[in-house]
């Protein structure tokens, strides 16, 4: 009974209060170039919820079963991005040859995440939070990969709404969607007493 | 023989490249890693001068105690002496609780005979900024100073004893609590079984 | 490309600039969000963190410039990033050595300094084309823009999120501070309302 109040209240705390695009600012940059429309903004969040999972499990795994055993800590940073760049790689060539239609739909995303700071930030967070267990660290990252989408939907779905509105010029573009991230912000920090 | 020898071709840079960089890390560690724990120790020093005043030394205990930790896993404490002029003022050492999907860790200073709580710091948390981290702040920190060591009673009253968790942190508060009370017993009674402290007055 | 000195120095003077203003990373190019984002609650730690990145990035331009005519191209970013995530942990060692309270300040977004989009796009604009001497200005110039586009965010945010500057109080005793600026939403709104004045300015120039 703890173990699963534990996990619902870790979900919750990853996906509203500590959401990592709304309060970390990780992924900022594809949540700023790619939420310009909904159906893409869900298939990047569908991508890098994937691809979230699969690291944040792997990246645990190896940092509690062969860094931490061996006390090699110090190479901590180089193999989580490495374990990251090759998970990328291989969900890219396993869709390309097994799934050719989901490739076509958010294939183009993949490069994309290598670099998304959301990836590589779960997985050192995941370690800062001290988590214990593989559930827990799998939980966890599921819970980031869908705050993220979350977030990134939301954003679209506003900017849609945005194209018909007459926005001052300088702010065009960029500024709006992050001054409508602000208060978006502003909105999620009111889940941070409801724990 | 032919695909090794391609293979070879295409990564001999990233091999070697391996090497040299894993050698560039060892070397800086090594290099630093003397530095950075001096700095932990330099750092929970001046946290524990601020819990207790009086005292003028902090010495590392010779041996450690073995203690479960927070979440069931064997745990070997390390356990500081306080000292003034030769006299033992109190003991500290650190705690790590989970919060709120996140780890806290406390250092903890009790008085030189166990039985009461002298107080304690946050050493490192991740909470909420404006509702979880209020952990830190002194008016929840100040009712732990002498309360009885041991299982702590939470009460909504206030009463003397007693504390009182942080409505709008009542994950993060009680979970300071319950690292407190779990860390404190099991302290006071190893460290009675060793013989280090006197026993309570009442056994 | 001229031979002759004084066209060369011009060059380089014209890419250590480039970066300050006319490609600056976070108000022209929009890179490197995240850290500056996150970093900029206070002058110090984004001062901290410029620093870090101006060391990552002239280490591993250098780096990538050395090995520019050995690289593979399909193995180009794997060496990139492994070459990138050597420096960063450099940097955390140096910094949890000589400066142990901004790097619990700074916490995770020091190692994030890898997936710094303005590193990596460093190395594959400028070092893995130029010779040494070009890329480690061009680091300069880049990390520099970099640096002073997050202090002057985080001047911002200090500024009227605390009433202080550098820990300094500066505002009258009067003026209460806005604390939402120190806060995620008050990041998203400067650097908002930063960009727009950016768009303005370059507006006017052109």
């Amino acid at each position: 009974m703890d173990t699963v109040y534990i996990l619902i209240t870790g979900f919750l705390s990853v996906v509203l209060i500590n959401n990592l695009v709304l309060t970390k600012f990780l992924g900022i940059c594809p949540y700023l170039g790619v939420s310009g429309r909904i159906d893409m903004a869900f298939g990047m969040g569908l991508a890098v919820t994937f691809v979230m999972t699969l690291s944040g499990t792997l990246t645990w795994l190896i940092d509690h079963m062969i860094l931490m055993p061996l006390g090699l800590e110090v190479t901590r940073y180089v193999c989580f991005i490495l374990v990251i760049a090759s998970a990328v790689q291989l969900v890219e060539m396993y869709l390309r040859k097994f799934f050719p239609p989901l490739y076509e739909s958010f294939g183009i995303f993949l490069p994309l995440i290598t670099t998304n700071c959301a990836i590589l930030g779960l997985c050192l967070f995941l370690n800062l939070w001290g988590t214990e267990s593989l559930l827990e660290a799998v939980v966890l990252s599921v819970g980031g990969g869908i705050g993220f989408t979350m977030a990134i939907c939301i954003m679209a779905g506003i900017r849609e709404n945005l194209m018909m509105v007459d926005v001052p010029e300088p702010l065009q573009g960029a500024p709006i969607t992050l001054i409508t991230a602000g208060i978006l912000s502003l909105a999620f920090m009111g889940f941070a007493g409801i724990i | 023989m032919r695909s090794i020898k391609h293979f070879f071709e295409q990564s001999w840079l990233l091999i070697v490249a391996s090497f040299f960089f894993g050698l560039l890390i060892a070397v800086t560690n090594a290099a630093l890693s003397a530095r950075i724990a001096w700095n932990a120790t330099a750092k929970l020093n001046t946290l524990a001068g601020g819990l207790l005043p009086s005292a003028t030394k902090f010495t590392p205990l010779d041996e450690t105690i073995d203690i479960v930790a927070r979440g069931g896993k064997p745990q070997a404490l390390q356990l500081y002496r306080a000292t003034d002029n030769g006299e033992t003022v109190g003991w500290i050492f650190t705690a790590v609780g989970s919060g709120f999907a996140d780890k806290i860790e406390l250092v903890v200073a009790v008085n030189g005979d166990l039985q009461s709580l002298a107080g304690f710091v946050i050493l490192a948390s991740n909470e909420t900024p404006g509702f979880g981290d209020r952990i830190k702040e002194d008016g929840f920190r100040n009712q732990f100073k002498g309360v009885p060591a041991g299982e702590l009673v939470i009460s909504n009253s206030g009463e003397p004893g007693t504390v009182v968790t942080i409505s709008g942190a009542t994950v993060s508060s009680t979970a300071v609590i319950e690292t407190l009370s779990h860390y404190l017993t099991q302290v006071k009674e190893q460290m009675q079984q060793k013989g280090l402290v006197d026993h309570d007055d009442e056994s | 490309m001229t031979t002759n000195p004084d066209g060369q120095a011009s060059n380089y003077t014209k890419t250590l600039l480039a970066g300050l203003w006319r490609e600056n990373p976070v108000f022209r190019l929009l890179l490197g969000m995240c850290p500056t984002l996150a970093v900029t609650a206070a002058v110090k730690p984004a001062l901290t963190m410029g620093c870090c990145v101006i060391f990552v990035l002239v280490c591993s331009n250098i780096m990538v410039s050395l090995m520019r005519n050995l690289l593979k191209p399909h193995l180009r970013i794997l060496m990139f990033t492994l070459t990138i995530s050597t420096f960063v942990t450099i940097a955390d060692l140096l910094l949890k050595a000589f400066q142990p309270a901004m790097s619990e300040a700074l916490g995770p977004y020091v190692p994030l300094i890898i997936v710094n989009c303005v590193i990596i796009c460093r190395a594959e604009a400028c070092a893995s084309k130029n010779p040494m001497l070009t890329s480690i200005i061009d680091a300069f110039g880049m990390g520099i823009g970099f640096t002073l586009t997050l202090c002057v965010l985080a001047g911002v945010r200090e500024v009227i999120g605390t009433g202080k500057f550098f820990d300094i109080r500066v505002m009258p005793d009067a003026f209460v501070p806005w604390a939402a600026l120190t806060m995620p939403v008050g990041a998203f709104l400067t650097l908002g309302f930063l960009l727009a004045a950016a768009n303005i300015i370059s507006k006017k120039h052109s």
